[in-house]
């Protein structure tokens, strides 16, 4: 009875030694990996914002206002950062999908492929969506200083319109290439994509009369000479 | 014979263009003309030019060049038939300009010509001007042939109304920064003596301003921020051609008010010492103010401002801070037969976006046409002002508005990073 109980004991002590023994060397190497990615993307991170420096990214984004837009939406940091921070978490996800590899748990063994897989259309995702608002605001400045400027009402109601409407136009671009719900995406986005363009155009033939008659009188002014100065006289 | 090949001419000017010129020999004065899209009135006005040139430059040595800025209406074939025309009196050249053809490059091609010629001064001439009169010519060249003056501007007897935004905002800015009265930035004609001239070419004129408001504007701050001798000459009436197809304004405020910023941005360290201000030498009569003949729609300027003010202030916040829009705000309250936009407010808000075009917080160009409601604005208190004024009393209105920009400038240059 002693004897088989010793055995017992010995036995299990022997087989989560061994186990312990196993896992070991591979939580090393998992951490290994996650500290080596984790300095990789440092290192890798300060090079790509030194040389987004270098060419002059900054200032490029602010020629071109993108400094602005990012302002706008509370992002007060240089775009030569916020690439480098993009480059460092990349490395850092990578580097985390190894160590989960070097683990071999068998539940995380399909993951790393699968998200390695779906990184690459993320990150375009990402960059479509980020182009998308930055083109949606540029757009939707463009037209309110537009209408505001032939002196007619509601430009910010069609400003805002057309800013969501680049969005939404973004967000279906997006989603298709991430490969969510594809048939779904595309099926809604048109729904959307052409329920606004219908709404805008019966806003602006029946809801908004008014302003096409404004449109009208404020291009028969300029027709008739009445764009020039004060009286139709010269500006300058 | 002079060589008209200096290293700019011949970025700017073809080769058959360049040895034409060089065939033209030495000229003491040129004329040069400068035309976009004028195939119906260009050749009246080189003959007013030429006539102008012929009966009170000589006997000294002149010549009349024509350039086309890239027009689609057979201009460019009408100044070549009135160049090739024979003819007594002064020399003729049309400048065949290598491409990119724009009016801007015309100006220069112009000057860089006179250059190669040896000229001692330049009439420059925009082909949108009309009712030239011949006696413009020796009105605009004899102080820089006397030796008076390196760069003329011209002068012109105008109603309240014309010329606003010179009025406005052109003039008193260019007063403030660079201590000079001027009554025209951009006057449609100038004269430009050698050195002037040399220096201009030499100061990368080309650059950014390629319709012809930015060229003249950018030669008129070039003489300015160079210590040039700068006058004026009182040319009678500015006459509009009804003719011409007119931009809307926001397109002017960019091609003008544009040129003017890019200039404050270059000349920083010449208007940042300027202080106070000082008349120009004047040649012939004072201009005279005349009445406007017709009664200008202030009540749609106000409504455009407060259209501005309803919508595009999410816009205006990224300009001006909340200091100047909180100035602004109780203006939206004041009907058309009470508004009133204080030149001191108004030259805020043009240091606002003097600052805001220089740190690049919006696209320029949605800057410069965000501006628009604003303008019109001032406009409508300016001439509500004008109609209540005498002519002397109109002249005190300007130079109030130029004295507040002169207050405004320390402001702008201890903003200015």
């Amino acid at each position: 009875m002693q004897d088989a109980w010793t055995e017992i004991l010995i036995t299990s002590f022997r087989d989560v030694a061994s186990r312990l023994a196993g896992i070991g060397p591979r939580l090393l190497a998992a951490l290994t990996l996650l500290g080596a990615g984790w300095a990789v993307a440092a290192v890798l991170s300060r090079l790509a914002g030194r040389l987004l420096l270098a060419v002059d990214l900054d200032g490029r984004c602010a020629r071109l206002g993108v400094m602005g837009t990012l302002g706008r939406a509370g992002i007060r940091r240089p775009p030569s950062e916020l690439v480098g921070r993009l480059v460092f978490w990349i490395i850092v996800v990578i580097g985390l999908l190894m160590a989960i590899e070097a683990l071999e748990v068998p539940a995380a063994v399909e993951l790393a492929p699968v998200v390695i897989k779906f990184l690459p259309n993320l990150l375009v995702a990402v960059i479509v969506m980020i182009i998308g608002w930055l083109l949606a605001n540029f757009v939707a400045e463009a037209v309110l200083i537009f209408i505001v400027n032939a002196q007619l009402a509601g430009g910010r109601v069609m400003a805002g319109a057309l800013r969501w409407l680049v969005l939404l136009f973004a967000a279906g671009v997006a989603l298709t290439q991430i490969g969510i719900a594809r048939e779904m995406v595309l099926l809604v986005f048109g729904i959307l994509f052409g329920g606004a363009v219908l709404g805008l155009a019966l806003a602006f033939g029946l809801g908004g009369r008014k302003l096409a008659e404004e449109a009208l009188e404020s291009w028969l002014r300029k027709r008739d000479g009445g764009a020039g100065g004060p009286g139709g006289a010269p500006h300058v | 014979m002079p060589a008209a090949g200096p290293p700019d001419a011949a970025a700017i000017l073809s080769r058959e263009c360049r040895a034409a010129l060089d065939a033209l020999g030495p000229v003491e004065v040129v004329a040069g003309v400068h035309a976009l899209n004028r195939a119906p009135h260009v050749t009246q006005l080189l003959d007013t030019v030429e006539a102008g040139l012929d009966k009170h430059v000589s006997p000294r040595r002149a010549a009349v060049l024509a350039a086309d800025g890239g027009s689609q209406d057979g201009t460019a074939d009408a100044l070549r038939a009135w160049c090739l025309a024979e003819r007594r009196g002064p020399a003729r050249g049309c400048l065949d300009l290598v491409p990119p053809i724009q009016q801007g490059r015309a100006v220069v091609a112009l000057l860089a010509a006179a250059r190669g010629l040896g000229a001692r001064g330049i009439v420059l001439l925009d082909a949108d001007m009309v009712g030239v009169h011949a006696d413009w010519m020796p009105a605009l060249i004899e102080p820089v042939l006397a030796g008076g003056a390196d760069y003329v501007s011209p002068a012109y007897s105008r109603a309240a109304s014309e010329g606003t935004l010179t009025t406005n905002l052109l003039a008193p800015l260019t007063r403030a920064l660079y201590g000079k009265r001027l009554q025209q930035i951009t006057g449609g004609c100038s004269a430009l003596a050698a050195p002037l001239v040399e220096h201009c070419l030499e100061s990368g004129l080309e650059a950014g301003a390629p319709h012809g408001h930015g060229m003249e504007i950018a030669l008129t701050t070039i003489a300015l921020a160079s210590g040039a001798r700068v006058a004026e000459t009182h040319l009678g009436r500015r006459r509009v051609d009804g003719s011409l197809p007119e931009l809307d304004l926001a397109t002017i405020l960019v091609r003008t008010v544009g040129p003017v910023f890019e200039l404050v941005e270059r000349y920083r360290d010449v208007w940042a010492e300027t202080r106070g201000s000082t008349a120009v030498p004047r040649f012939g009569e004072a201009p005279a103010v005349l009445t406007d003949a017709r009664r200008p729609s202030i009540e749609r300027m106000v409504r455009a401002f407060d259209l501005g003010m309803k919508d595009l202030l999410p816009v205006w916040e990224q300009v001006m801070p909340d200091a100047t829009l909180a100035r602004l705000y109780p203006l939206e309250l004041l009907g058309p037969d009470e508004f009133a936009f204080p030149p001191a407010l108004w030259a805020r808000v043009i240091s606002d976006f003097a600052v805001a075009h220089h740190e690049r917080r919006l696209p320029r160009d949605h800057l410069l046409r965000a501006l628009t409601p604003l303008y019109l604005g001032r406009v409508a208190a300016f001439l509500r002002d004008a109609s209540a004024s005498s002519p002397s009393g109109l002249a005190a209105t300007l130079d109030q508005i130029g004295r507040a920009f002169e207050a405004e400038q320390e402001h702008l240059a201890a903003r200015w990073r």
